[in-house]
């Protein structure tokens, strides 16, 4: 039996892209024959991943096919037409109303993207979400035999060491900040911006605010952003745009503190990462967030700027407090192990080799 | 969903049970406390970073089609104006001026009036060359509609072509109108990347230096022991 994946965009340090690559590197070492078919793809991967549309090729009715589901695209009618297993892991959907004023391609597909989950409905076998704000989505939507999947995680390429010339302008003495993600609308990197001006101006000067992702394709947001960094006058706001994975674990390295305020995820990467780096985490308690917090870090259920400058400073200057939020993050951390997340995926797909179709696909 | 957390209460944080969020929340309000006694922290400041919203550039799909009401009533998508359109009134001036100024007139007008004969006389032979070349152009353009008014088909095509070509030319100024915008939102973005270029540029010089002085000042570092 092989078992291959789909998804509609593979891109290079996406979390996503990332965890695909994970579980075909499982599967193989399991002996399972995997490859993964995308619609678009970084150049980077060229080698490895293979056009949507040959898919056919590849297809069997004793395959299982994994649909990596979180945008409308032609993927889905793909995956539908073809004859294989079908499993479907849903990251969840943006809700289109946060890009309708930068980006209405993408809002368009996000809308797109709910209703093609509607059509999925009956016609998969398994649904796995990966984590249980995603299940129950997909419980809302219809799917009958759902389950979670934590996002399944290398930290190994997190025991590399700082970057010499990043750890040469960085490790300065100041204090820095850390925000990890796509520069796009929904991860309210303004409001990031608003809370780091308060700690800056109010309790520490000497700080340095890093925001790590990609701004491409969301050029007006953007420029948005750098207008109003301008406009209120915070200094030291560092743009890292795309980079590659060493420097990212530099990143993360030369941070003191993880701080995210975005309004939507359905999982958030970057708080596991943070946990395994030993780096304080303060996050805005928003769909999938408090879930993958596990109990560990810091939960904001309020957006009030100052209290959440001063609450840093706090963790920064309170070392017996940093070491208590550590230590929770350190107990949080053991669900996210590669092994386990691995293993409950082969688990649930053994299940269903067992237990053949499901009531619930249409035939 | 986890079950261990623990809440202050106001809500603002929760954390795990083995933090006591109360205490991390006191030693939050006091830092706020103390910076605010200081001075340093104004709340007017803080409610104005709130309150200070993002202002992206237009998105140039959503500039209007100003004259499609107008010029296609019925089929526009936006919505036309609920004032029907009325032609602007001429007011021509008084022909009795008030004041002085009327009195000027009237005195003027005498005097005209006694000099008349003598300036009928000195302009006589140019008055009736123009009172003919009037009836001439009369009689011209007298002639010229005599011959078209049968032709009334004629007269429509120049209208529904007249028509037409404003309503091109209204399209054409409403293309100017989103292409400059376009133009101007690009122009803005280029203005914003270049920033981000300048940025990026002084970044790679810094990490420049920084290679430059792990490879120069320090000569042993890059070498195998």
């Amino acid at each position: 039996m092989n078992i291959h994946q789909v998804l509609t965009s593979f891109s290079y340090g996406d979390a996503i892209g990332n965890e695909t690559l994970e579980i075909r590197n499982f599967l193989r070492e399991k002996g399972y024959g995997s490859e993964i078919f995308a619609l678009l793809y970084h150049p980077v991967y060229a080698g490895q991943i293979i056009n949507y549309l040959e898919y056919d090729r590849y297809s069997d009715p004793n395959n299982i096919i994994i649909f990596h589901f979180s945008i409308g695209s032609p993927v889905t009618e793909k995956f539908l037409n073809v004859p294989d297993r079908k499993v479907i892991i849903y990251h969840n959907i943006t809700p289109y109303e946060y890009f309708l004023d930068y980006h209405r391609v993408l809002a368009k597909d996000c809308y797109l993207g709910r209703q093609e989950l509607k059509r999925l409905t009956g016609k998969v076998e398994l649904a796995l979400g990966d984590s249980g704000y995603n299940e129950n989505e997909l419980k809302e939507s219809g799917f009958l035999r759902t389950g979670v999947l934590p996002l399944v995680m290398n930290f190994k390429k997190f025991d590399n060491p700082v970057t010499p010339v990043l750890k040469e302008l960085f490790d300065d003495g100041k204090t820095n900040i850390l925000c990890v993600g796509r520069v796009i609308p929904n991860k309210k990197v303004e409001d990031v911006v608003r809370v780091f001006y308060c700690y800056q101006k109010y309790f520490n000067p000497g700080s340095r605010l890093f925001i790590v992702g990609e701004p491409r394709g969301f050029d007006r947001y953007y420029e948005a952003l750098r207008s109003f960094i301008s406009r209120i006058g915070v200094k030291n706001v560092h743009f890292s745009g795309h980079i590659p994975e060493e420097e990212l674990i530099s990143y993360y390295r030369l941070s003191h503190l993880y701080l995210h305020m975005s309004e939507h995820e359905g999982f958030c990467a970057p708080i596991p990462e943070s946990y395994y780096l030993d780096i304080p985490v303060i996050a805005f308690n928003a769909a999938a967030v408090e879930e993958t917090m596990n109990n560990g870090g810091i939960l904001l259920n309020k957006k009030d700027f100052t209290a959440t400058a001063a609450l840093m400073d706090q963790i920064l200057t309170d070392s017996s407090l940093k070491e208590k939020i550590l230590r929770s993050q350190r107990e949080a951390l053991k669900k996210y192990s590669q092994d386990r997340t691995g293993q409950v995926l082969l688990d649930y797909l053994i299940d269903l080799k067992q237990q053949g179709g499901v009531q619930n696909v249409e035939q | 969903m986890p079950d261990n957390f623990n809440h202050s209460p106001e809500g603002f944080i929760s954390a795990n049970k083995e933090i006591d969020v109360n205490q991390v929340m006191e030693a939050v309000k006091n830092r706020i406390r103390e910076r605010k006694e200081s001075g340093i922290l104004k709340q007017s400041e803080i409610d104005d970073i709130a309150n200070m919203e993002l202002t992206p550039l237009p998105d140039f799909l959503e500039i209007p089609d100003i004259y499609q009401p107008h010029l296609y009533p019925g089929t526009n998508i936006q919505e036309a104006s609920s004032t029907p359109f009325v032609p602007l009134a001429f007011h021509p001036e008084s022909e009795t001026a008030p004041g002085w100024r009327g009195i000027g007139k009237k005195i003027l007008g005498k005097t005209r009036k006694v000099l008349f004969p003598l300036v009928r006389f000195m302009t006589r032979p140019i008055f009736n060359e123009l009172k003919q070349l009037n009836v001439d152009l009369y009689n011209d353009v007298a002639s010229k509609i005599s011959q078209n008014t049968h032709d009334t088909d004629y007269y429509k095509r120049l209208s529904v072509q007249g028509k037409e070509y404003i309503k091109l030319m209204h399209n054409a100024l409403n293309n100017l109108i989103v292409e400059l915008s376009k133009l101007r939102i690009e122009m803005e973005l280029t203005k914003s990347k270049l920033k981000t270029a300048e940025d990026k540029i002084e970044f790679l010089e810094n990490r420049e230096r920084a290679v430059e002085k792990k490879i120069f000042t320090q000569p042993d570092a890059h070498r195998e022991p």
